[in-house]
This record gives C-alpha cells, sequence and structure tokens, in this order.
C-alpha cells in the first residue's frame, strides 16, 4: 500500500530540509520517492500547512532497571496524583516522575517520540531492564552499558593490563548485556564511596585501586574509539551537582585531548562559586569551550519546577544530595562490585536560589552553545524533570518573551545572576527538529532515524502549528511509526511494539575465559547466567533486535 | 490442549541448573535426572532445593469441582468464573515474569486485586521503603567487600542455606580492593542457625531483636543505655559489637523479612537507622533476604507494569491498598467473591481456605478436602519450561531453562489462555 502525506512543511535537517512544502510516501513502513503519478496512491492523508519532523528520539532518559523501579515503587503519591484511568490507554497505568512502563511508553508516543534510550543499565542488572523496556510500548529502545566502576575494569587498569585487553572487555559487556552504547558514572568515585570515600575528584586516587578517575574516562574513551562505536563514550562526569564543578568539567574535556565523548546532564556539572551563594553559572564558561571543541556533544537535563525524583548510579552523590529529599526518604545501593544506586525524591522550587539558578543555567547552555548538531534536549528524565515537560522546555527555547516571563517569577537573586534575560536567541523550528531528531539519530549511529529521506524508517510526527509551542509540541495530529498511524491528535490509536538497537562488536575470547573464572571465584552469580542472549530480547516474536554495525579502528 | 513447552534452551548452554525453590536463585546446582522426572542433586545444592527437585512432575489431569476434566474445559470455566466476579483476588502469585505478566493482564481485565503469599512481608519492606528508605547492598557485594556481617536472627535451616557458601564464608574474594578478615556475628535464637560458624553470638528472642539493635544504635552514638540487658543481651556484649561496628570498613546487617514476625517493620526500621548512623562516618549497608515463591519477581514486575507494588487493584483507577488489600483479610470479609490461586512451585498447593469460588493454577494438587472449583495443571519455571526471576536483592534476574521434557503449561500460558477466552 502507497500511502501519502499531502503538503505538510518538511523539517529535515538531516537532508537540508527547512520548512519546504512537500509530499511525503509511505510504503511497507518505510518512506519511499515520489511515485511518477501522485494519484498512485492509495491512502491520502491531507497535512497542508502542518510541521512534519521525524519522530523524536530521546537519547538520555530513564525509562527501565532497577533504580528506575526503585522509584515507582517508593513513591505512591507521586501516582496517585497522576492516575490514568482506565480507556484512556490501551493499558491501565499511572506516574508522574516514576510512571509505569506502559504509562511511559504511552506518554512518549502521544508526544511524537518513536526512540527512547536508557543511558545507565548495569550489566548486573541488563536482564531486568530489558525486560522493563519490553514492556514499555510504542517506542523503540536501547541502553547503555555502565562501566569505569566495576571492579573487574578497576583491578585490570591498575594491573597495566594492556588496551586490547580492555577493548575486549567493553566489548564484552556490549554484547553481555545488549547494550548500544558504554557510559560511565562518577567514573571510580561509586567503587571509592564503597571504600568510604566521599568525593573523588578528576585527579584523586580512589584508594582501594589507587587510580584516578582521569585514567578510567580514558581507557574508556580510547576503548570506545577503538571498536567504533557511533555514540562516544557517555560521561557522567565526577563531582555532579557540587558548585565549582565547572573546573572539574572543563578539565575532564580538555583531558580528552581530542577524543570524542558525549556530557550528560551538563547543566549539573556547570556550576560555580562566584556571588553570595557561593553558586554561580558556569554556562558560558562551558558553552565557549564546547563551541570550540568539536569532539564533544552533550544533552543538557534541564531542571524543571515541582515535584520529580532523583535516580541516578551516582551513589556517592545521591547519598550528599539525600538531605535534600523531599519527601523524606531515600534509597542507596551497593550493586554486585558493579556500581551503585541512589533513588532521592526532589522538589525543583522557583523560589529556591540554587532551583532557580540550575534552571536559568540549562537554558543559558541550550541558548549559549551554537551548533544543534552537538546538543541534544534531555531533562535527564526524572532527575531534572519528567520528559513529560519537553513541551514546555521547547517553548521556552523558541519563544523568548515566554522564556522572560517565566524568568520573572523566579527567584530574583537567581534571576539576576543569570544572563538570560540578555540572550536573544529563540530555536528555530529547523533546530528543534535537529537537537530532538536528526541529531541523536546520528550520534547513535541510527540509520533510517532522524531523516524523512527516501529508505529511511517512516517515523514521522506531524503538528499543527502553532503560536504557542508548548500546545504545538504536547499533542501531534499524526504520529506514524513504521508507516503506522499510532498517535491521532495525541491519542494513542494502536499498541505498538519497538525493537530494542544494540551493538555486538567481537572480542577475543582470552577475555570471555578470564571473566568465566572471575565470576566463578567471586561473583554470586556464573558468568553466563548475566549475559542476555539475542533470543530473551526477541521473545518468541515479542520483540526485536536491531544489531547495529560497528567500524573498529584498530 | 496447551502447546507443547517442550525443553527450551534460550541462551548459552550451561551445564548447571537454576534453583527456582529460594530467592537466592542459586544458579550453579549440577542434577542428574530420574526416571520418573525428579532429579537428584549432584553439587551445589541445600535440603529445600533437595526435596523440590526431588517431585515428579505433576500428572494430575485438569479437574473441575473434583472431576477430571478436559485442558480446554478447565480453561472454559475457570474463564467464566472470573468474568462472573466482581471482583477477584489474584493470590499465590508463585510464578515468575512472565507468569505475572500475563496475570497482571488478567487482573486488569477482571478489576481484581494482587497479592502475594508473602504478601505481608513483601508489603512491610515496600512500606518502609515508601517511608523512610535505606541503603541496601547485594549478594556480590557482601561475598567481597562486607568485613563484619550481622545476621539478625535468619533461620537457615528454612531456606537460604548457600547464603553461607556464596556470602558469609567463601572461599574466594576480590583482594583488588581492601579485603580484610571477615567477621560473622550472629544476634538471635542461636537454635535457628546450627550450621553456620559465626565469630560471636548475641543470643536473643526475635522479639528483643528491636532492643538489641536500638542498643547497638545508642551505643554507637554514645548514649548511655538505661536498659540493663536491652533483648537480654549483656551490655558488654553490645559494647563488643558497637566496637566492632567502629572498626568495620563495610557492615552489613542481613535479615529476612518473612521470619521477623508480625512486628518486622519496627525491627526492621531500627536496622535502617543503625545503617544510616554507621554510614555518617563510615560504610554500612542492608541485605533482605526474601521474595521467595516468585515474590520478588510478582513485586518487581508489577511495580514496572503498573507503577505500584502488590496488593494493588484494578479499578477504573489503579488502587494500592496495602492495609485493605491483604489475601487473609480480603477472603475473611469475604470483600472479594473469587480467588486465583497460582503456585507454579508446588510449595504452597492449598489456597487459604475460603467461602469464595477458587481456581488454582498449581504444579501439585491442593491437599484441601474441599476441591477447587477448578485446578489446572502448571508446570515450574526450570524445570518444566523456562523463565525469568529476580533475585532476593532485585538486582540480579536470572533466565531458567527446562530440564526435563514435559508438557505442562506455564502459568503464563494458561492465564494468556484465560485471557483469550475471555
Amino acid at each position: 500500500m502507497l500511502q501519502r502525506l499531502k503538503g505538510g512543511r518538511i523539517y529535515d535537517p538531516q537532508n537540508g530540509v527547512d520548512g519546504d512544502v512537500r509530499d511525503l510516501y509511505i510504503r511497507d513502513g518505510k518512506i519511499v520517492s515520489a511515485p511518477v503519478h501522485s494519484r498512485q496512491a492509495d491512502v491520502v492523508t491531507d497535512i497542508s500547512g502542518r510541521v512534519v519532523m521525524a519522530g523524536a528520539i530521546d537519547i538520555h532518559t530513564h525509562i527501565g532497571g532497577g533504580k528506575v523501579n526503585i522509584a515507582r515503587m517508593m513513591l505512591p503519591e507521586d501516582h496517585a496524583a497522576d492516575a490514568v484511568p482506565r480507556g484512556r490507554h490501551p493499558h491501565i497505568g499511572c506516574g508522574h516522575a516514576a510512571p509505569s512502563t506502559r504509562t511511559a511508553g504511552y506518554r512518549y508516543a502521544e508526544m511524537g517520540y518513536v526512540a527512547c534510550f536508557e543511558p545507565a543499565m548495569l550489566p548486573a542488572n541488563a536482564r531486568q531492564a530489558h525486560l522493563e523496556m519490553a514492556d514499555t510500548p510504542m517506542v523503540d529502545k536501547g541502553a547503555y552499558a555502565l562501566l569505569g566502576n566495576d571492579d573487574f575494569l578497576l583491578r585490570a587498569i591498575k594491573a597495566k593490563r594492556d588496551p586490547e585487553y580492555i577493548r575486549d572487555y567493553v566489548a564484552w559487556t556490549l554484547n553481555a548485556a545488549q547494550a548500544l552504547a558504554i557510559k560511565v558514572v562518577n567514573p571510580g568515585g561509586i567503587n571509592a564511596f564503597k571504600f568510604n570515600q566521599r568525593k573523588l575528584d578528576l585527579d584523586e586516587r580512589n584508594a582501594a585501586y589507587d587510580i584516578t578517575p582521569r585514567q578510567i574516562l580514558l581507557t574508556l574513551a580510547e576503548a570506545v574509539r577503538q571498536l567504533g562505536l557511533a555514540h562516544p563514550l557517555h560521561i557522567h562526569g565526577c563531582n555532579l551537582g557540587v558548585p565549582g564543578n565547572l573546573a572539574t568539567t572543563l578539565e575532564t574535556i580538555h583531558g580528552l585531548d581530542g577524543l570524542r565523548a558525549h556530557l550528560t546532564h551538563l547543566q549539573f556539572h556547570s556550576y560555580g562559586t562566584e556571588g553570595d551563594f557561593k553558586f554561580s553559572s558556569g554556562a558560558a564558561e562551558i558553552a565557549e569551550v564546547i563551541n570550540r571543541n568539536g569532539n564533544i556533544s552533550l544533552d543538557v537535563g534541564q531542571v524543571m519546577f515541582g515535584r520529580t525524583v532523583t535516580e541516578s548510579g551516582d551513589s556517592m552523590r545521591q547519598f550528599a544530595g539525600s538531605i535534600h529529599a523531599d519527601p523524606k526518604k531515600w534509597i542507596g545501593m551497593d550493586i554486585e562490585c558493579d556500581a551503585g544506586c541512589g533513588v532521592v525524591p526532589f522538589r525543583y522550587k522557583n523560589k529556591s536560589f540554587v532551583n532557580a539558578l540550575q534552571w536559568a543555567i540549562g537554558l543559558e547552555l541550550f541558548l549559549l552553545i551554537e551548533d544543534p548538531w552537538r546538543i541534544f534536549l534531555t531533562t535527564d528524565h526524572p532527575n531534572g524533570a519528567p520528559f513529560t515537560c519537553y513541551p514546555h522546555l521547547i517553548r521556552l527555547l523558541m519563544d523568548r518573551s515566554f522564556r522572560n516571563d517565566m524568568l520573572a517569577t523566579i527567584n530574583p537573586d537567581a534571576a539576576a545572576a543569570s544572563r538570560l534575560a540578555s540572550i536573544t536567541r529563540e530555536y528555530s523550528l529547523y533546530e528543534i527538529a535537529t537537537m530532538t531528531r536528526a541529531a541523536p539519530a546520528r550520534s547513535l549511529g541510527l540509520d533510517g532515524f532522524g531523516s524523512l529521506a527516501a529508505g529511511s524508517n517512516a517515523h514521522i510526527t506531524v503538528y499543527q502549528e502553532h503560536d504557542n509551542k508548548e500546545t504545538m509540541f504536547s499533542t501531534p495530529e499524526y504520529v506514524f511509526k513504521n508507516g503506522q498511524l499510532i498517535v491521532r491528535n495525541g491519542r494513542v490509536t494502536e499498541e505498538v511494539q519497538g525493537a530494542t538497537h544494540v551493538v555486538h562488536p567481537q572480542f577475543d575470547a582470552g577475555v570471555d575465559n578470564d571473566l568465566r573464572l572471575y565470576f566463578d571465584r567471586f561473583m554470586t552469580v556464573r558468568k553466563d547466567s548475566i549475559q542476555v542472549s539475542d533470543d530473551e530480547i526477541r521473545d518468541n516474536g515479542r520483540g526485536e533486535i536491531v544489531v547495529h554495525p560497528t567500524t573498529p579502528t584498530c | 490442549m496447551p502447546p507443547v513447552d517442550t525443553r527450551q534452551r534460550h541462551g548459552p548452554h550451561t551445564d548447571s541448573a537454576v534453583c527456582p525453590f529460594c530467592a537466592l536463585l542459586c544458579d550453579d546446582l549440577i542434577l542428574r535426572s530420574n526416571d520418573d522426572s525428579s532429579f537428584t542433586i549432584r553439587r551445589n545444592g541445600c535440603s529445600r532445593a533437595a526435596l523440590d527437585f526431588s517431585r515428579p512432575a505433576t500428572d494430575e489431569p485438569p479437574r473441575v469441582q473434583g472431576q477430571a476434566t478436559s485442558h480446554d474445559d478447565a480453561i472454559r470455566v475457570a474463564t467464566r468464573i472470573l468474568k462472573k466476579s466482581r471482583r477477584p483476588l489474584f493470590g499465590g502469585l508463585a510464578t515468575d515474569v512472565d507468569g505475572m505478566r500475563a496475570i497482571i493482564n488478567l487482573a486488569e481485565r477482571s478489576h481484581g486485586i494482587v497479592d502475594h503469599l508473602h504478601g505481608d512481608a513483601l508489603t512491610s519492606m515496600t512500606r518502609l521503603m515508601q517511608t523512610r528508605g535505606w541503603y541496601a547492598t547485594t549478594l556480590s557485594e557482601v561475598r567481597n567487600r562486607a568485613d563484619l556481617v550481622i545476621v539478625a536472627d535468619v533461620d537457615f535451616n528454612d531456606r537460604y542455606e548457600n547464603f553461607e557458601r556464596h556470602c558469609l564464608k567463601p572461599q574466594t574474594r576480590l583482594q583488588g580492593g581492601r579485603a580484610p578478615a571477615r567477621k560473622v556475628v550472629f544476634v538471635g535464637t542461636g537454635a535457628n542457625s546450627p550450621g553456620v560458624e559465626v565469630d560471636m553470638r548475641l543470643g536473643c528472642s526475635r522479639d528483643g531483636l528491636g532492643e538489641v539493635f536500638s542498643a547497638l544504635l545508642a551505643g554507637l552514638r554514645g548514649h548511655r543505655m538505661d536498659a540493663r540487658r536491652p533483648g537480654g543481651v549483656k551490655p558488654a556484649a553490645i559494647a563488643e559489637l558497637v566496637e566492632a561496628i567502629q572498626a568495620a570498613n563495610y557492615c552489613t546487617i542481613v535479615f529476612a523479612p518473612g521470619q521477623l514476625g508480625s512486628h518486622r517493620e519496627s525491627i526492621i526500621a531500627t536496622f535502617c537507622d543503625l545503617v544510616d548512623a554507621i554510614n555518617q562516618q563510615q560504610r554500612a549497608a542492608l541485605l533482605a533476604l526474601g521474595g521467595d515463591d516468585g515474590g520478588q519477581s510478582a513485586l518487581s514486575t508489577t511495580s514496572w507494569l503498573t507503577g505500584y507494588p502488590l496488593r494493588t487493584e484494578f479499578g477504573k483507577t489503579l488502587a494500592f491498598e496495602p492495609q485493605i488489600n491483604r489475601t487473609a483479610d480480603l477472603l475473611a470479609t469475604r470483600t472479594v467473591d473469587c480467588l486465583l490461586w497460582t503456585d507454579a512451585y508446588g510449595r504452597n498447593p492449598t489456597p487459604p481456605s475460603t467461602g469464595v469460588e477458587t481456581i488454582v493454577i498449581g504444579a501439585r494438587p491442593s491437599a484441601s478436602r474441599r476441591p477447587p472449583a477448578v485446578f489446572i495443571p502448571v508446570g515450574t519455571p526450570g524445570l518444566d519450561h523456562g523463565g525469568r526471576l529476580v533475585r532476593t536483592d532485585s538486582v540480579v534476574t536470572l533466565q531458567l531453562v527446562a530440564q526435563r521434557e514435559s508438557r505442562l503449561a506455564s502459568v503464563a500460558q494458561i492465564a494468556t489462555q484465560i485471557l483469550d477466552s475471555w
């Protein structure tokens, strides 16, 4: 069947199309070239005047795995305040900051998203993360495997094992956990916290292993480079949330010395110590360095005001932050010689100097970093805010007048301490399409995503243009996934299952043998037991696995 | 007939089996098949596993009102009962992740309530999580990191026998970090741990646990203790353990919520307080042993699929009522009109005595004199068919593979068949 979407305004940055009025044709789940005669289409949908983009992609959202499920269990109050009644979606659900898997999938689709990536999957917890993602309908998904605090790697670095050995271990991890990329969280710090170190700066030594975060970062970034993964090392750096961490972040960028890297939720790592409160924005300095260093990409982790829950692998920093828990409860965990986690409910208040400045710092980063191909729209769901805030965030970026209205409502000291009022930039639709579609697809190596060219997957979101961009991006008129209409006027019309995106780089069998012995000697499960197989992802036809190519550099 | 669930071997082939019979999920059992479809454990088992693996697969037919019938008829009658029910209870829930996924769908369709047979213990933990939280750890961390393990009256006769082999007294521990000598302290009724070698023992009754741990907390904070013998323990012994805690790099408190009786919530809160206090200056964490009979899997799966833990009702919206939606109370007050009892492990084949219509999906027939309205035989995950189970620490989830040829369906298949014939 040939389907024609007629007369939409196309924003397709991967192909340089900026608002041109064109027809799109869909056949067998793909976008195809226009036929010789337009009348050949079997179904024609008139979308004249509508804004058309590829389906959106969230490059960093905590949607599945142990800490996400802890947040669900510990926050019934979050759910009761945001119930999804029977009949609203194909399945009942709930949850504002920590929604059920199904509710998360439906809501993402209803905002025009077609793929979401869980950024912190512990290899020890990978099977559960995949089970949760399998129960997240509508969207494609994938996950980044967490390394950098696991005793196996730290032992290997301490023992000065050669880079090939580390590379093989990283490759084994990607295969075993069925991951798409590698993430590092507070390199060495989570491990150090198990030995009672309370902070670990870039060049401070993890006392147990006598190695530094810098060594871990460079080791992993180099392994990822050698394996030729599309997505560079995904870095949650040292000192998250600590005033003055701006210096650590800048030093991290310099230390990478041109190696590609993705700095995640950078807002939480862009703090200075100026002013009466010894807390200030470092966004301008960070932005200046990012603008000069083309090897760095980032997502922001924008803060929005209201209740949420912070879920992080960074047990060291979450322990420190737990005094701010609101309500007063939190869970911390040391996990399987692999990593850790901390789940701390939190309320960002617009009258709080710190919270208000965090909000402003995030927006400053968005507006001062020039290249939308290297900056991605996230709230680090749910750490800065639930993903459902994205339409509001887009309005803040596209509408200076609205932004300034909001600025006038926050803590006045924070507003005065921010340069936000002086920034005139407004994002264009083309730039929004870049940062939410084209760029994340390219960064993750997702061929066929983030593009409306012939041959691409027919993941298409159609919006009714509106002056209020929050309204516009909240309720797309049509969302197509693989050519199938799944959302109409912001409501799910068809439940679909998404695929799981992974890489399977090759590795030498030697490391596999070492890991077998390591697990047998030290762990409480066997190595084979934590490996997630392709068949488990496929799950008798319920799931689909998409293995993306890698291009090893040596 | 249900589809034949033949020997599914997903993933890497292994010569060892995962034991589904307690939440430790030991994955290194070496089995020998017997002619009657039972197994003898050759290595790495425990007394509980030996008993449970020694049961042959059931050859019991499906039954309606005690009379043997066809599989299709049993499904039809079960569906009819559930359709008629205004408020069914899905109890037992001794199944795996896939079984829970299907049960949740069935509960949603039938406006039911879900609660596990270990619901009291599981709910105590979720309530503590929802009111104060804690700092926890996992099995491999305890094995390698902990230099002081305080075992709070865990009865290793009953279950978790292999905890000693895996975590308390392992032959090998990581030496990459600091791995000082391990000290194991047992607090509780010594009769419960005859097999466990300990370095120090504080004898007290189960009811005295709260007092002993409060005294440890007071000692750690430097407070004077008013009770002369907190929980019946000499102050000198308390002081000695406080010193051991202060000297430790990584202290772990191990307990089994299901074994702590009706005051478990306040006792566990004391453990949480102690760990929080230690963590101000040093490192400590809790390890709860529990969630057997698929309990941890039921809790985790329900939470991710609905947002809420167990004891949730599928009404117009989801309603999480941990105090009200308790199996025993719902049945005693007849506020449910139907019970669907699931027991895929054959350890709890007899549902609670109840006056409401009962459907049993079980690996063994009920021993009760009054047969349930419907009995549908199923296999056991990890013996008759594959499955996924969440371990006690809720971090590691294991893939189980069938160990014998079996025609028995899984809970997931039965629940899905009921849903399909709705």
